[in-house]
């Protein structure tokens, strides 16, 4: 008879904190089930104190691995944006979290791991470690990553310029990049406040763009952040509120 | 300071206040050995120490525990072993399997039911009957968890982990609620729960001095036939010792006892050191600093409680 194949979780010997720090993660029952009744939660108040609307839901290519991407303004962007995830989704979809800032103590982590289900992104020093766990992550099918090309929250609200990330990233592949817009979010939180106020949120998604015959080099990163760049602002509404 | 020993022993019981003076002066005197020790030969100790310090807040947690009575005994079991089967899943690899582990969760609720609610036939504590019948229902749902997904390839063994995790840790350790339904509940539960770890720790100590022979090297290369006598030994000294956890037994029920913990303990170190050795790990978690997983902590009482509940029970009833 041959032995038994056996798979021990790979964070076995880790502690709580470099557990919650590990990407990707273990699957985990109980954080699956208090990850859903949270994000429950997020969609109701979304929708009752913010009336949070999503234009182009269809454009999203559920089951297939992409890119999310979006302007950043405030905290409650990845929260809107994981609201158009569906439920059976949720849990592949990770949006991009800068390490240094909710990797940085275990409450952060805690919140960032198990309610944002993050995926910490070195942005100083090993960013090319960090995107080579994004590239890893996008080879499981269905993985959904959420990102702010700007790399920072905008302190003006207006759309900073993208960072050369997202273009390494996709540069050569087929994977799907949607663009986004999420309108309100600075009114409602902007950076350095503490409260949202109940201002309109309104998240319209595009139609999705791929990069598999650009080749790559330092132009095609440029093309591929600028064309993105250009397509989350033409999402833009023409008068914002 | 006998007035206020005698307000205490009123309080909560002369077997209570025994093992509240036992256990703290065992722990002070651990202390007080363990820092003479680094301090005369100069050395650092740090893995004892680490698991020292994390007895100092163990001991201080059963003994509030079992100060609570049957409730919160039967609840930190469950807990317990709720924790337990997830360290095993975890290590395993069952973890990832939603089926089976929703499964084994199913079966601790039932094992923890069963062990709260009165027989409805005699109106005792704890439903004996159909606590002893129920692995026959946990198998046999645990069994056709691959009928109901329709799904053939590689089931066998999530099937038989499922059915060990749930028999060994679930309804085995079990048993231990089991033992606080009875009305020496408390002295059993403080022997076992004080006896077990200190055989363990005779275990390593006479196995520091005199252990020289390999007692199971391809599962547990540090154990040795020294430190297994030593700490068998020590077990059967201990029935004596404590005899007024259970005033009741007679010198039969000793000898078991003594037997029960210095073998039965022993063997259940090694059950979970030949579970990690073939899985290829070396500690179940991280959850006791110094210790290791939950059941590298639990590993004996595992295999010593049932075995001490079926033995209590056939001489006095619970």
């Amino acid at each position: 008879m041959l032995n038994w194949m056996y798979s021990p979780a790979a964070d076995l010997n880790l502690s709580l904190g470099e557990r919650l720090k590990k990407f990707p993660r273990e699957p985990h029952m109980w954080m699956y089930l208090l990850r859903s009744v949270i994000a429950l939660c997020i969609r109701f108040w979304l929708k009752v104190y913010h009336r949070f609307s999503v234009v182009g839901q269809e454009n999203l290519p559920l089951g297939k691995s992409f890119v999310l991407i979006a302007n950043h303004q405030s905290h409650l962007d990845a929260l809107c944006l994981t609201a158009t995830i569906p439920f059976k989704h949720l849990h592949k979809a990770y949006p991009v979290s800068a390490a240094d800032y909710f990797f940085s103590s275990l409450p952060r982590c805690a919140v960032a791991s198990v309610i944002v289900n993050g995926l910490p992104f070195d942005r100083k020093d090993k960013s090319s470690e960090s995107l080579e766990i994004c590239r890893q992550a996008l080879k499981k099918p269905g993985t959904i990553l959420i990102l702010f090309p700007e790399g920072t929250r905008s302190e003006s609200g207006q759309l900073n310029r993208f960072r050369s990330g997202i273009g390494r990233l996709l540069e050569g592949t087929g994977i799907p990049a949607i663009p986004c817009y999420l309108d309100g979010a600075y009114g409602a939180l902007p950076k350095g406040s503490l409260f949202p106020r109940p201002k309109k949120l309104t998240l319209r998604i595009g139609p999705e763009r791929q990069y598999s015959r650009e080749g790559s080099g330092r132009e095609t990163v440029k093309k591929i952040c600028h064309d993105l760049q250009g397509a989350v602002k033409s999402l833009r509404p023409a008068v914002s509120d | 300071m006998q007035e206020l020993l005698k307000q205490l022993t009123e309080h909560v019981g002369s077997i209570y206040l025994n093992y509240l003076l036992a256990i703290s002066a065992v722990l002070l005197g651990a202390g007080f050995l363990l820092s003479s020790i680094s301090i005369c030969f100069g050395k650092p100790l740090s893995s004892v120490w680490k698991t020292y310090r994390s007895w100092l807040y163990m001991a201080p947690l059963i003994l509030l525990t079992l100060y609570l009575g049957r409730e919160a005994t039967i609840v930190s079991v469950t807990l317990l072993s709720f924790l337990g089967v997830k360290e095993y899943a975890r290590a395993t690899g069952l973890y990832e399997d939603w089926w089976y582990m929703t499964m084994i969760y199913i079966g601790l609720f039932a094992v923890a039911l069963l062990v709260s609610i009165p027989d409805p036939g005699t109106g005792a504590l704890g439903w004996y009957g159909f606590f002893m019948a129920l692995p026959v229902f946990a198998i046999e749902f645990i069994i056709i968890v691959p009928i109901a997904r329709n799904k053939a390839k590689g089931q066998l063994q999530p099937v038989a982990l499922s059915i060990l995790g749930f028999i060994y840790l679930g309804w085995m350790f079990g048993h231990l609620g089991f033992l606080a339904n009875s009305q020496h509940g408390q002295g059993y539960l403080l022997f076992l729960c004080f006896a077990v770890p200190i055989s363990d720790v005779a275990a390593f100590t006479s196995g520091k001095l005199f252990g020289k022979n390999k007692l199971r090297d391809q599962i547990s290369p540090k154990k040795t036939w020294g430190g297994s006598i030593g700490s068998f030994a020590v077990s059967m000294a201990l029935p004596w010792l404590l005899h007024f956890s259970f005033p009741h037994f007679g010198w039969v029920e000793l000898v078991l006892t003594g037997i029960i913990v210095g073998i039965g303990g022993q063997l259940g170190d090694l059950t979970m050191s030949f579970i990690k050795r073939d899985l290829g790990i070396k500690d179940m978690g991280t959850a006791i600093p110094g210790h290791g997983g939950l059941l590298d902590r639990l590993d004996s009482l595992i295999f010593v409680a049932p075995l001490f509940f079926h033995m209590a029970r056939w001489f006095h009833d619970l």
